[in-house]
């Protein structure tokens, strides 16, 4: 007999929320469907369907023993370190500080921070090479989408300096 | 021969110095993104997709298939050398081929690997380029009901009938169909689930999906659960020259395996995972050396990565001729072709007849390429593997928010994203495939256009999709596909 999961359990959980929320939101939708005799609110009513018998399969799998043929819960079974909250935490962070920073710092700036935030991610401590890595990945990017494609992408606080350099 | 005659000036189109240069970048960036563990062609696809607004059609699509091609060459080197499979077609390769890199046969295990894709991605581009035409000529034959009756046939396969769980693999399906009825409603113009978000009222795009799904729930897992491993690299053996020895006991296995991969691909079955596995057991079989299997048996090598690339090029011909994608990366590069206005079938074939066989030329030519790319400079591809996972990381999530970025300009779509990523970061940990998500909402809402289209010819009457033959046909064949394991599974147990 397998264990419960509560993680399973609460996965399982939102898909029949959604497909709850999915339903509600088809009751919303007007019906009318001229010719056809469906209307727009006949597919969302059909996935709502699905969803909510979906997730109450994997609700019942859950209970009576786990997911079936889900992948080990211990990840040494798996090949794998436990999970490692800091690296999760810095990936995000990066991605986070990259949303921030383009619409003011610009493409170069931003991409520079998620670059660093995601190497140390991945275990480096070399914050100065990251970042020197990361600033010339992001201006080659930069000027390669700028200048050949005409792709524009906010060049931010740089705008001056790279102005000067002619880019 | 009119086909041959298409063909032609195909290769009149592709060989043009533009189109050559789109295609040689593609192949390059396919197997560059291949040999990377981690990045795949879809993920490289959907990052470039946004390319589309500035690139001539002709030239960017010859780009992605070459990229598309390009990771299934790329793709062994990685697994042979370092035992990671980057997907899951490749793990046939990784039993032999590694086994045959630790012994000091590295060489041998890439060069036939590499003949092996030219090999059967050859045959499998000629079988292409005489199967698209008659397939066309049935399809031009097929009306809504038909259409609709295949997609749903292609969405059981997808998600149902692989993987290691059929209420996950539709679990996610759903999901996807999900996805791709947020937004305006193609028929009547009505906004459904978009809640007043005015970025919403445009749809889910499958840039921002894709990316999200296979770059940035991937950096998550990785980093989470295998960043702090260490991983052992086989050193590149210093000849890749087959013996006599070698070339015979492989060219049986391509070939065999070619027959295998490329009507594996035609069907709606999702990819090159299920080829590559009967390759497998055919060559272990059928082997002078069956003991040599599990130690690094070449033809254990030889096969599953020419069923491989037999499969990659299968799946062009339902995308090209019907329209329907049957992997997660032809979904995507369906996408690329709706960026054009362009809807893949048959009418294609007719109104765009230049485009496509100048796309189906350049997978001849591709092909020579990749061999060319992957035997003398295999040495180049190889130190591309020495990269580390910090800055490999770090790279691809630069290139991620670009993709993501440049749809709108908007931060809405990086917080998108996100959200995704860790969508995608679950689906990972609890093995929920993303394939279909990523199908389901590209195909969906054609599906349902087809649907509804039907339902308005035969006023209302839902029994066209059983009185039509064709229609009632894919209908039959996808129950069976469904209810055929379960009854197998009661016969087995009683």
């Amino acid at each position: 007999m397998k264990r419960r999961s509560a993680a399973e359990i609460a996965l399982s959980l939102g898909v029949l929320a959604l497909g709850a929320g999915v339903a509600a939101g088809t009751a919303m939708l007007p019906s009318e469907g001229g010719y056809a005799g469906i209307g727009p609110n006949f597919v969302p009513g059909v996935v709502a369907a699905g969803l909510l018998l979906l997730g109450g399969w994997l609700t019942y799998e859950a209970f009576s023993g786990g997911w079936r043929n889900a992948p080990a819960d211990d990840p040494r079974e798996r090949g794998e370190h436990p999970f490692h909250a800091p690296s999760f935490g810095w990936i995000s962070a990066g991605l986070f500080a990259h949303m921030a920073l383009i619409g003011t710092g610009g493409f170069v700036l931003a991409g520079t921070a998620l670059f660093g935030c995601v190497a140390r991610g991945f275990g480096s401590t070399r914050i100065v090479r990251d970042a020197a890595f990361g600033f010339v990945l992001s201006l080659a990017v930069f000027v390669f989408f700028v200048k050949l494609l005409n792709v524009g992408l906010p060049a931010g606080w740089l705008a001056p300096l790279l102005g000067v350099a002619g880019i | 021969m009119e086909a041959f005659d298409a063909l032609l000036a195909g290769f009149g189109v592709a060989l043009r110095p533009i189109n050559l240069l789109w295609g040689f970048i593609g192949v390059t960036l396919g197997t560059f993104v291949g040999v990377l563990p981690g990045v795949g062609p879809a993920l490289t696809v959907a990052m470039l997709l946004p390319l589309t607004a500035k690139l001539d059609p002709t030239g960017a699509l010859i780009m992605f298939a070459g990229i598309y091609y390009g990771a299934m060459f790329g793709g062994s080197t990685t697994t042979i050398l370092l035992n990671t499979p980057g997907e899951s077609a490749s793990i046939a390769t990784a039993l032999e081929g590694n086994k045959m890199a630790k012994a000091g046969r590295a060489g041998p295990a890439l060069a036939t690997s590499a003949i092996g894709s030219f090999v059967a991605g050859t045959i499998a581009t000629v079988l292409l380029t005489l199967l698209a035409p008659l397939v066309v000529d049935l399809a031009l034959k097929f009306g809504p009901a038909e259409y609709f009756s295949l997609m749903v046939f292609a969405f059981i396969t997808v998600s149902a009938v692989l993987g290691s769980s059929t209420v996950r693999g539709l679990t996610s399906l759903f999901l996807g169909l999900f996805l791709g009825l947020i937004g305006i409603d193609s028929q009547t113009g009505q906004a459904r689930f978009a809640f007043g978000v005015p970025e919403l009222l445009d749809g889910v795009d499958v840039v921002v999906l894709a990316v999200g799904l296979f770059a940035v729930g991937e950096a998550l897992y990785v980093a989470a659960y295998q960043s702090r491993l260490t991983e052992t690299m086989e050193k590149m053996s210093s000849s890749i020259m087959m013996t006599a020895e070698d070339w015979k006991r492989s060219w049986p296995a391509w070939l065999r395996a070619t027959a295998i991969g490329f009507p594996f691909g035609t069907i709606p079955a999702g990819g090159s995972e299920i080829p590559t596995f009967i390759s497998y057991a055919t060559e272990k079989k059928l082997s002078k050396h069956p003991e040599e299997f599990g130690t690094g048996a070449i033809e254990g090598v030889a096969g599953p990565e020419a069923a491989n690339n037999a499969a990659a090029t299968g799946v062009l011909v339902p995308l090209l001729t019907l329209g329907i994608p049957t992997s997660a990366t032809a979904a995507i590069l369906l996408g690329a072709f709706q960026n054009y206005g362009l809807q893949p079938g048959p009418l294609l074939f007719q109104s765009q007849s230049e485009l496509v066989w100048g796309l189906i030329a350049s997978l001849y030519i591709g092909n020579i390429i990749l061999l060319i790319l992957n035997l003398p400079l295999i040495g180049i591809w190889v130190k591309v593997l020495t990269i580390p996972k910090d800055l490999l990381y770090a790279g691809i999530l630069v290139f991620a928010t670009l993709g993501a970025y440049s749809l709108h300009q908007s931060w809405v779509d990086l917080l998108t994203l996100y959200v995704f990523g860790l969508l995608g970061f679950a689906m990972r940990r609890w093995d929920i495939p993303v394939g279909p998500a990523v199908i389901g909402l590209i195909l969906g809402p054609l599906a349902e256009t087809q649907f509804r289209r039907a339902l308005s010819i035969s006023q209302g009457d839902a029994t066209v999709f059983l009185t039509q033959p064709i229609s009632a046909t894919f209908l039959a064949i996808t129950v069976t596909l469904i209810v055929l394991p379960w009854i197998v599974r009661r016969f087995r147990r009683s």
